[in-house]
């Protein structure tokens, strides 16, 4: 009795085994061609498409050379968006340096950071929305409440929004906000005034922004004016656009005077759109269907041909149960 | 058969328990829906998901892969003499994907708008998949467990048309879902195609049919799990907050993995644990044979662990004396000291080391998802996530509420006939001699 369970035991774990090898097969084109930790090793063609679609699309460059810290850009959208802050509470702000300075009704922060004890390296930084090209919160978003518009603006249907937060663990920039003290809560982030720009007005925070260090325009245009403002005065900028292709490249493209770690700004991030990190497992989900669908098919039938086919013949003479309760035994 | 002559239900320590813990779960979430998930969760903006995900979610659908693994072996690898610990792997994988879809709508900022999720696609959204997988393998688990409650009210026409008509359902079924998932009509039509292919080919009786369990049910149900599984690792892949110790392209892989291994445990551990409910002792010889497969599936498993971890080169993060590194040898000490007990079977003694064995796995798959959920998470920007306690009142609740259910359906249905039949043996033609052989209600009805 041993020997035979034993034997049909391992039938059954060399069946399970050929069927498990069939699923790796499938399962292995799921894996994405590079890791997170592998960044850095930017395909210059993919970035350039992307560049290349966001071209004419709507963006915003902010020079904090420029910035005097005035906060009238908080103002005008705590307005706008009517977020619902006084002045005072504006002014008063969150620890200027503090890197969690957005939420829910804090839509745009200035930051301010300086090395202790070294005021020549003051600096104002800017946490917004970066609106990238092809936004982690866009691929990730499962209901589409987050919507990469044609014209640029990374908008938020809320009616959609199912509040899984998802939007949180993928944004590279840490941007999307969680009503988290209500019963009824809404991810909460800068649309970049899509409805003002319908209209053909420019955003409420840069119409504010009494120094020039806030500009709208196409994406094109920005970028190159960045670049040609780094190439004007090479000792006053870092010679790096932040924005042009962290995470793929961004709508909200970003001047310092300082290195943007300084500034608070997240380094290092990869130099692709952070949907490519999900895409091969989402394009693979045809292929394990299909592989599945064959593999289980073919198993069923040439594992189960002697035995049902037995167990069949059986039931015609000695009764249905009978054939079963033998096997089963 | 009366209710007087089942087994009865009785009122003991740990079903009042139970009671207990689902009863204050129960209010927690009702507090939680009154007053939003911030003054009940430690969550912040920085650490979005946390205890309800990494337990009532992950660890829970892993759990319930005991449903389909089983289902597999059982109906397509030609495991046929396992055929008694098939339905309560089905209940149990079902309670567990109940218990997953209660916790997402406890832990969803707005869970009335899940219906946004079966007509707004994006199918570049891992967690999209997610919720259409979540909806159609509950639909297949529901299937798969009916004839039982037909058998139970003893509706033999309607166990006949349910083997007629399943098939098409699920055809249905696999042919839309993969038209949402492509978008491509080209991949829609193959999969069609070759699921029809299979059904009629059983109708004309070319290929074998299986008359326990339509085959396309079977075989949709591992479909729909083999991608939900490993889609629920894929959700991490976009994610750059990740420890390399646990970031890896084959996360999806490792996801489904770590399912089919801590399956069988689940079935093991289930079988040990209901023996009261079921007033008759531990199936040793069918256990074990389950058991016996169980060191290749875990050495297997920890071979792609290890793999992933010298492929990707970072074996020197885990040899650092931090938390995460600690977390992540905790949960490889489990899985080996599984692995051993589970090798060593013969040789020690049965019942505790079957009970150690499977609880290890189990355990090192709940590591495992914490590990991926929680500890391996960093945003250094916030303050580190530890969950507030009443996340644990509320996720230990729901989990009882499971077992509740779990211990109210097999009492009221046929899922242990050997507890049912026990005390009407004498009663030849009593329902429960067709409860046996799952088979034979349906194998008696004519031949199409």
């Amino acid at each position: 009795m041993s020997g035979l369970s034993r034997r049909d035991f391992f039938r059954t774990g060399g069946r399970l085994a050929a069927g498990l090898g069939a699923s790796t097969g499938a399962l292995t084109i799921i894996a994405p061609p590079t890791s997170a930790k592998e960044r850095g090793t930017a395909d210059s063609e993919a970035l350039e498409q992307l560049a290349e679609k966001a071209a004419g699309q709507a963006a915003l460059l902010y020079d904090a050379t420029l910035c005097i810290g005035c906060r009238a850009c908080e103002l005008a959208c705590n307005e706008k968006n009517q977020l619902g802050r006084t002045d005072d509470e504006i002014f008063a702000g969150r620890p200027a340096e503090d890197a969690r300075a957005l939420a829910p009704d804090v839509w745009t922060y200035v930051t301010f950071h300086q090395i202790e004890g070294d005021p020549s390296t003051a600096s104002w930084g800017k946490v917004q929305c970066m609106h990238c090209i092809e936004p982690a919160c866009v691929s990730s978003c499962p209901v589409v409440a987050l919507e990469k518009t044609e014209e640029g603006p990374v908008i938020y249907n809320q009616y959609k929004c199912l509040g899984c937060r998802y939007c949180e663990l993928a944004c590279p920039f840490l941007v999307p906000r969680f009503e988290w003290e209500t019963w009824n809560p809404y991810i909460r982030k800068c649309d970049m005034c899509y409805d003002r720009q319908q209209e053909g007005k420019p955003p409420a925070c840069v119409e504010a922004c009494p120094t020039g260090a806030l500009l709208w325009g196409t994406r094109e245009e920005l970028l190159a004016d960045a670049k040609a403002r780094i190439e004007a005065s090479p000792r006053t900028y870092v010679h790096h656009v932040y924005g042009e292709h962290e995470a793929g490249g961004t709508a909200f493209l970003h001047l310092a005077g300082r290195p943007f770690d300084e500034l608070g700004y997240r380094r290092n991030l990869p130099l692709e759109s952070y949907r490519e990190y999900t895409k091969q497992s989402m394009l693979s989900v045809p292929y394990v269907l299909s592989t599945l669908a064959l593999a289980l098919g073919s198993v069923a039938w040439m594992v189960n041909r002697t035995k049902i086919g037995s167990e069949h013949g059986k039931s015609a003479e000695a009764g249905p149960a009978e054939g079963e309760k033998g096997g089963a035994a | 058969m009366t209710d007087s002559e089942r087994l009865p239900l009785r009122w003991t320590l740990g079903l009042k328990i139970l009671v207990a813990l689902s009863v204050i779960g129960a209010v927690t979430i009702v507090y939680r829906f009154i007053v939003g998930l911030g003054p009940v969760t430690n969550l912040t903006d920085g650490y979005t998901w946390g205890f309800l995900t990494a337990v009532n979610k992950l660890t829970q659908i892993a759990l319930a892969a005991g449903g389909f693994v089983m289902a597999g072996v059982i109906h397509i690898f030609g495991g046929h003499r396992l055929h008694g610990v098939a339905r309560s792997a089905i209940l149990a994988a079902f309670l567990g994907y109940l218990l997953f879809i209660s916790a997402l709508i406890v832990d969803l900022g707005r869970p009335w708008n899940l219906y946004w999720a079966i007509v707004s696609w994006n199918h570049y959204s891992p967690m999209f998949e997610v919720a259409w997988c979540v909806m159609m393998y509950s639909v297949v688990l529901l299937l798969e467990f009916t004839p039982v409650i037909l058998e139970r009210y003893r509706m033999t026409r309607t166990l006949k048309a349910f083997h007629d008509y399943v098939p098409y359902l699920i055809i249905a079924m696999l042919t839309f879902f993969t038209f949402v998932m492509t978008g491509s009509l080209l991949w829609t039509g193959a999969v069609f195609a070759l699921t029809l292919l299979w059904e009629v080919l059983m109708r004309r009786g070319i290929m074998p049919r299986d008359h326990q369990m339509p085959l396309l049910l079977i075989m949709a149900g591992i479909m729909f799990s083999t991608l939900h599984q490993s889609t629920l690792g894929s959700l991490f892949l976009i994610s750059d907050k990740l420890s390399p110790i646990w970031y890896s392209p084959l996360l999806p892989f490792i996801f489904f993995t770590s399912a089919v291994m801590v399956g069988p445990s689940m079935v093991v551990l289930e079988r040990l644990l209901t023996t009261g409910i079921r007033r008759r002792e531990p199936e040793i010889d069918v256990i074990s044979s389950i058991a016996r497969a169980m060191p290749y599936v875990i050495g297997f498993y920890l071979l792609v662990r290890v793999a992933d971890l010298v492929f990707r080169g970072v074996v020197f993060e885990i040899v650092g004396i931090t938390g995460q590194s600690a977390w992540f040898w905790l949960e490889m000490h489990l899985l080996v000291i599984s692995l051993a007990l589970y090798a060593n079977l013969d040789s020690l003694p049965r019942k505790i080391t079957l009970l150690l064995a499977s609880l290890a796995s189990v355990l090192a798959v709940v590591v495992h998802r914490v590990g991926v959920t929680m500890i391996g998470m960093s945003v250094p920007e916030y303050p580190r996530y530890v969950p507030h306690w009443l996340e644990y009142v509320m996720g230990i609740g729901l989990l009882a509420m499971g077992l509740l259910a779990y211990r109210l359906i097999v009492h009221f249905f046929p899922v242990y006939p050997e507890s049912w039949s026990s005390h009407s043996s004498d009663q030849g033609a009593s329902p429960t001699a067709a409860l046996e052989p799952a088979a034979s209600a349906v194998t008696s009805a004519p031949e199409v």
